[in-house]
């Protein structure tokens, strides 16, 4: 029912008044036509208002002059003139069409950015590095990328350990969870703990209560100048036997340890080197092939077929075309590097190779000195295997004398904070 | 006449018979009523009068009269009519000598 009248809206349908005549002859004629009526009212005697389709409408004519009825069209109903009026009427379309864009439009934008879940790291800080990252106040939706502005915040600000940007509506949510950095200002109290290990060879307290003394060996980690003062031990009153215990014991004391500590500290390293070494290397020779990847197919372009190469070793880069929203083209470009290998064989004397060998287990070691190291000794001692072999195998000590201090933020537990 | 009753009877029986429905071999009208709004008429011949108290709808054999107030023909196709309006009666008028 819904849908003839569905129907009959499209194709359009007019309101006819039929009078005169012989109206049951009208309407049976119609009927057996295949011509469909529907709402048909008496007004008067032999006067009926019938509804009927627009394409049935002609035919109609003819069986009303059988008939010999009069018609009167009353109401034009449905789409057909529904347009024809809004022909009449372009500015108004106009209207409804820049309403429906401009409304797709401002719905597409952002329009408002709320930042969750931040407690020290302020809004206008993580405002700004979605801004970097293309999020402001009127973006376009879909030139938003979600993971890019999600790894922006991530990257530039450090105090941030995981972000989610959804959007909601025109509303963008940042939610982001901070990482919990023990508060350091540069203020709070603090122990000196060793940052490797070592012999402690020099110490200079400038405040807190050294554990450790020179000749002492400390292992990574461990507290060498703390920050938490013991009060001072009463001394106890040789008039009274018993301690009195009405007196409550005054709480240690806090500091910010701060301090010199060198120590000698040991670093072991390896290098090996053998005697022929045989492998493959660019030549410098090249060969790059630009493609069309279609349908998992893909078509050369510019550049050789087959590689001419004997070996080789390629670097592809693939390149999406353009993509929108979740629409992209099944093509891709891809070009293609081959650098050609060539086998090279080196030999080394032995004394060659033992000097490689040791600037190799050397150069391992001071990768991990700090800046400020001095270094005391340096040991280096070929390893012999016990039989003859084609590698030189070689082991180096560094010994080292360095500021091994690092400062270390704790939270007293209910005493009293000193600065 | 009597053989027009025969031929009747057996079809009556033959539909009996096979579970047919009597309105497809017996070219019977089916109506349906809800209660006093609506009448749909499936199997119709055409309607003979129509004024908004009274619609005569021919049927197979005779003609089906409907009395009520402010009828209106709401759809009418080949072999449906649906009428609406406050129907009053429904009368089944034999007219066997019809042309």
């Amino acid at each position: 029912m819904f849908l003839t009248r569905l129907m009959s809206y499209i194709i359009g349908y007019v309101t006819v008044l039929v009078r005169g005549g012989d109206i049951e002859k009208f309407i049976n004629l119609a009927v057996s036509r295949g011509i469909y009526l529907w709402d048909i009212t008496w007004v008067a005697d032999n006067e009926i208002l019938v509804k009927v389709r627009l394409s049935a409408v002609r035919p109609l004519r003819h069986i009303g002059r059988r008939a010999r009825c009069r018609f009167y069209f009353q109401e034009r109903e449905g789409l057909p003139f529904v347009l024809s009026r809004l022909r009449r009427r372009k500015a108004l379309v106009a209207g409804a069409v820049l309403f429906a864009v401009s409304l797709y439009l401002l719905s597409s934008m952002v329009w408002f950015i709320e930042v969750r879940g931040n407690q020290d790291v302020s809004g206008a800080e993580i405002l700004s590095a979605a801004q970097r990252a293309g999020l402001h106040k009127g973006a376009m939706k879909w030139t938003l990328s979600q993971t890019a502005v999600e790894e922006a915040i991530r990257d530039q600000l450090p105090a941030v350990s995981w972000a989610a940007v959804y959007v909601e509506g025109t509303r963008v949510i940042i939610e982001i969870a901070e990482k919990t950095l023990p508060d350091d200002d540069g203020t709070g109290p603090a122990h000196l703990v060793a940052s490797k290990e070592g012999l402690i060879k020099e110490m200079l307290v400038l405040s807190g209560n050294p554990l450790v003394k020179e000749g002492d060996t400390v292992l990574k980690g461990q507290v060498l100048i703390s920050g938490e003062i013991p009060p001072p031990v009463q001394e106890e009153n040789p008039g009274i036997g018993v301690p009195e215990l009405a007196e409550p014991l005054p709480g240690p004391e806090y500091v910010r340890a701060k301090g010199i500590v060198r120590a000698r500290v040991w670093y072991d390293g390896y290098g090996e080197i053998s005697l022929v070494e045989t492998g493959q290397k660019r030549s410098g020779r090249l060969a790059s092939a630009f493609c069309i990847k279609l349908q998992g197919k893909e078509i050369i372009v510019i550049g050789p077929g087959k590689v001419p190469f004997e070996a080789f070793q390629s670097e592809t880069v693939a390149k999406r075309t353009l993509q929108w929203r979740n629409i992209n083209l099944p093509v891709e470009l891809i070009t293609r590097k081959h650098y050609e290998l060539v086998d090279f064989r080196t030999e080394h004397s032995r004394a060659e190779a033992l000097v490689l060998a040791r600037g190799k287990a050397l150069a391992g070691i001071r990768e991990h000195l700090p800046r400020d190291a001095k270094v005391l000794e340096e040991r280096v001692e070929e390893v012999n295997a016990g039989r003859p072999e084609g590698i030189i195998r070689v082991k180096a000590f560094v010994e080292t004398l360095e500021d091994i201090g690092a400062i270390e933020p704790f939270k007293p537990e209910g005493g009293i904070a000193a600065n | 006449m009597a053989w027009d009753d025969m031929r009747r009877k057996l079809k009556k029986q033959f539909s009996d018979l096979l579970e047919i429905p009597g309105d497809v071999l017996l070219d019977l009208p089916r109506i349906v009523l809800m209660g006093n709004l609506q009448v749909q008429i499936e199997n119709h011949r055409g309607i003979q009068e129509y004024t908004p108290r009274l619609v005569r709808i021919s049927i197979g054999k005779g003609m089906l009269e409907l009395t009520g107030e402010d009828l209106v023909l709401r759809t009418i196709i080949t072999d449906e009519i649906l009428v609406e309006g406050k129907i009053l009666s429904l009368n089944f008028v034999n007219l066997d000598q019809q042309p």
